[in-house]
């Protein structure tokens, strides 16, 4: 019987061969699907719009709020993007649109998106809440070019 | 027809039928679902991920020299050497789109924020 030797890595790795994300530890909160759904949902919307929507999955904090908007500060081009902060634990969600995208996705829509976002969410459905979520704030938004000419 | 005859084709062979469609359904390995199931109420102690679009110019097929595949990783190859598109450092334990590493926090006042915030 042959067995398993536990050999040290050793540190030799070059650009291709050091460990990656792939290496790492695939954390199960979602399947591919819905990762690829997820991600679909992200890239695509923000492509529609010119938008920059992002999507935070964890704990806001006590205050979620201000949590939320630090957040969404520290990410690329906040006056053009759009943060949807979900946290489960709290059951809360949140979404922050920087300046120039709060003209174009005004607060009563977000709110919308939120009532239908938590409706899903009241269900178990994250993923599902989310793509929906985005596809109704990307429908408001509407493309960037058409914006600019109704203007 | 003898009786071992009648009783093969109208009790053995439908209840084989059945047998297999029970087996294919019910036994383990079928279909098993991956990630977790959020029941709403149930508490969250799972690392926070932050999800960002792929950059406009990602390579939409095959990833080519210089571009990981990583599994759970996007569909769309990724350059291997560069963290997110944005420059705002490389990327942990990322998974799906482009997940930010949660660094010391560099608050910069844009203006007014709009926004909507809703609980379930």
């Amino acid at each position: 019987m042959t067995r398993v030797l536990h050999a040290d890595p050793h540190d030799t790795g070059t650009v291709d061969t050091a460990p990656n994300r792939a290496d790492e530890g695939y954390d199960t909160v979602f399947s591919y699907r819905e990762l690829a759904r997820l991600d679909e949902a992200l890239t695509m919307s923000s492509r529609e719009t010119g938008l920059r929507f992002t999507l935070y999955i964890g704990d806001l904090g006590k205050q979620t709020r201000l949590r939320a908007e630090e957040l969404h500060a520290r990410g690329g081009d906040p006056a053009n993007s759009v943060l949807l902060a979900v946290s489960p634990g709290q059951r809360v969600v949140e979404v922050v649109t920087g300046p120039s995208a709060a003209r174009r996705l005004p607060d009563r829509a977000c709110a919308l998106a939120v009532l239908s976002m938590t409706n899903s969410f009241a269900a178990g459905d994250l993923v599902g809440g989310v793509v929906n979520g985005l596809r109704q704030l990307s429908d408001q938004a509407g493309h960037p070019r058409l914006a600019r000419d109704h203007h | 027809m003898t009786v071992v005859e009648t009783l093969l084709v109208f009790l053995v062979a439908p209840l084989s039928v059945y047998l297999l469609l029970w087996a294919l359904t019910y036994l383990p390995g079928g279909r098993k679902r991956q990630g977790v199931q959020y029941k709403p109420g149930q508490s969250w102690d799972h690392e926070p991920v932050w999800y960002e679009p792929q950059p406009q110019g990602a390579p939409t097929h095959a990833a080519g020299e210089g571009d990981t595949q990583a599994v759970g990783s996007s569909l769309y190859g990724e350059p291997a050497a560069l963290g997110s598109g944005d420059g705002v450092g490389p990327a942990h334990g990322g998974h799906g789109a482009t997940a930010l590493s949660a660094g010391a926090p560099t608050p910069a006042t844009v203006g007014p924020l709009g926004g909507a915030r809703g609980t379930w």
